[in-house]
């Protein structure tokens, strides 16, 4: 990892996006065990995935995984805590006037 | 998270009169242009609502420190939890039947179907983003007990995304999961923030559920909406998932003693705040529930306060004589900051830098209202009880 350039690496990865009643739900799973970090960027390759209503599509794809830099990383993990409002949830958006 | 609606012109059109059945080379025109306005009508607050969603967000934490929790010290307690998560209770539970009545979309006041769908799309959104964060716990975990836990918790959250979809198909709006295949970036939480910032969220999101569903109880005509109806089982998901975070918090005192107690403070006001002004800020939706927001607010408050007894040290107070007019205060600078944005140029500009130097002014003052303190019991655990 440098301080200041982020390194760029390719990983397959399984994306699964559910539409069903049951459960809305998508998430990425990298195939060869990359673990991200804090300011990491990570890009899925290919057309959005897309599942029609009532199902669930799972496809392996590639991903570009931008490492952050040392100074990135480090800030992330000062900074981030700082947008903790982000995991509250209050029944309406931000917006004052729709 | 994007959410497109290609087929609410569709649906409104259903009702109004085709073209296919005009007499008339007039009449035929006369219709085709009156669906092209309430076509591009429809539009147009969509396109309004598209700026208010949020995307879900994508975070990392400390995955060490949360494999090294023990839970040892609340055991018992922890796997009678577990076991009546496992037992599933709610299973089924999140589907129309009989009691979802028919809804007319289109006859909705306009400034309530506004206010109702903004709170559609961003409790969908929050409790997907609340499944995605679950689900990378459970995934990045190695310590048995904490990955089945949010396994567990990522179900609740996608079962109760699923049944808010629901809704919004039936208002018109398609969500759209495509976001995958954009930039994410991941920010980074320390575990105990995810603690009190979920454990505060889940309880306060009980009490938000409990008290509409009592008050409708009560005043089944204000019901403008079925899904209401569904707000018991659904808030008390939300109890369990407060309950769990509760029993993590129990297993290291470090966490509610000393300088955390200080951001315990900070938690509270900050999400007790934030409620107060967003809430205000829908003033349709409180009005046709039949619910005044001040009282909302103050009966949440307290209900909150209440719960989250079992496990902080201190309780916010809500009565203190700068505690209300302070809200408001921060409520209206809010609006101040809204309407300089808007308005734009010098002007604007100092006018937002005013509104921002009164927001911060009003939340230093509710932050430096001495708490009120109290003993923790030894066990923690509650029941629904509201």
């Amino acid at each position: 990892m440098g301080i200041f350039t982020k390194e760029k690496e390719t990983a397959p990865c399984e994306v699964e996006v559910s539409h069903k009643f049951e459960s809305l739900h998508a998430h990425v799973k990298f195939l060869n065990g990359a673990v991200i970090g804090p300011g990491d960027e990570v890009l899925v390759h290919g057309e959005p995935v897309m599942a029609p209503y009532g199902e669930i599509v799972t496809e392996e794809r590639t991903a570009t995984i931008t490492r952050a830099s040392a100074v990135e990383r480090l800030w992330t993990r000062m900074t981030g805590d700082l947008e903790f409002m982000e995991l509250c949830e209050f029944s309406f958006s931000e917006e004052v006037r729709l | 998270m994007n959410i497109q609606n290609p087929h609410a012109a569709d649906t409104t059109n259903m009702q109004a009169k085709h073209t296919a059945d005009a007499t008339t080379v007039e009449e035929g025109l006369a219709i085709a242009e009156a669906q092209d306005k309430q076509y591009n009508d429809e539009m147009a607050t969509e396109t309004a609502m598209q700026n208010t969603l949020l995307t879900p967000r994508f975070y990392t934490t400390d995955f060490d420190e949360m494999d090294a929790i023990d839970v040892s010290p609340v055991r018992e307690d922890w796997d009678k939890l577990i076991a009546q998560m496992l037992a599933d209770p709610n299973k089924g539970h999140f589907k129309k039947n009989e009691d979802w009545d028919h809804i007319d979309w289109d006859g909705m006041d306009p400034d309530l179907k506004k206010e109702f769908i903004d709170f559609l799309i961003s409790s969908c959104t929050a409790e997907f983003s609340g499944c995605v964060l679950y689900k990378e716990m459970k995934r990045r975990g190695n310590n048995k007990d904490i990955t089945q836990l949010f396994q567990l918790m990522a179900r609740d959250e996608a079962r109760h995304a699923g049944f808010i979809n629901d809704a919004l198909r039936e208002a018109g709006l398609r969500v759209n999961l495509g976001f995958l295949t954009q930039a994410k970036k991941y920010t980074y939480f320390r575990p105990k923030f995810i603690y009190y910032a979920t454990y505060l969220s889940e309880k306060i999101g009980y009490a938000r559920y409990i008290t509409i569903y009592r008050h409708l109880e009560a005043h089944p005509e204000h019901r403008f909406h079925p899904i209401f109806k569904w707000f018991k089982e659904w808030c008390n998901d939300e109890f369990s998932h407060g309950e769990a975070f509760a029993l993590l918090m129990k297993t290291d005192p470090k966490l509610t003693s000393g300088i955390n107690v200080w951001w315990i403070k900070f938690f509270l006001t900050a999400v007790y705040a934030t409620m107060y002004v967003r809430d205000h800020q829908r003033p349709a939706f409180h009005e046709a529930l039949g619910v005044d927001p001040d009282w909302y607010a103050h009966e949440v408050f307290t209900k909150t306060s209440e719960l989250s007894k079992q496990i902080f040290p201190i309780t916010l107070d809500i009565d203190h004589p700068r505690w209300q007019p302070t809200l408001e205060k921060l409520h209206r600078a809010n609006v101040k900051i809204a309407e300089a944005k808007e308005q734009g140029g010098i002007a604007g500009r100092l006018k937002q830098l005013s509104g921002s130097i009164s927001a911060g002014t009003a939340f230093m003052s509710l932050f430096t209202i001495p708490t009120k303190k109290h003993e923790v019991p030894e066990n923690p655990r509650l029941v629904p009880c509201y």
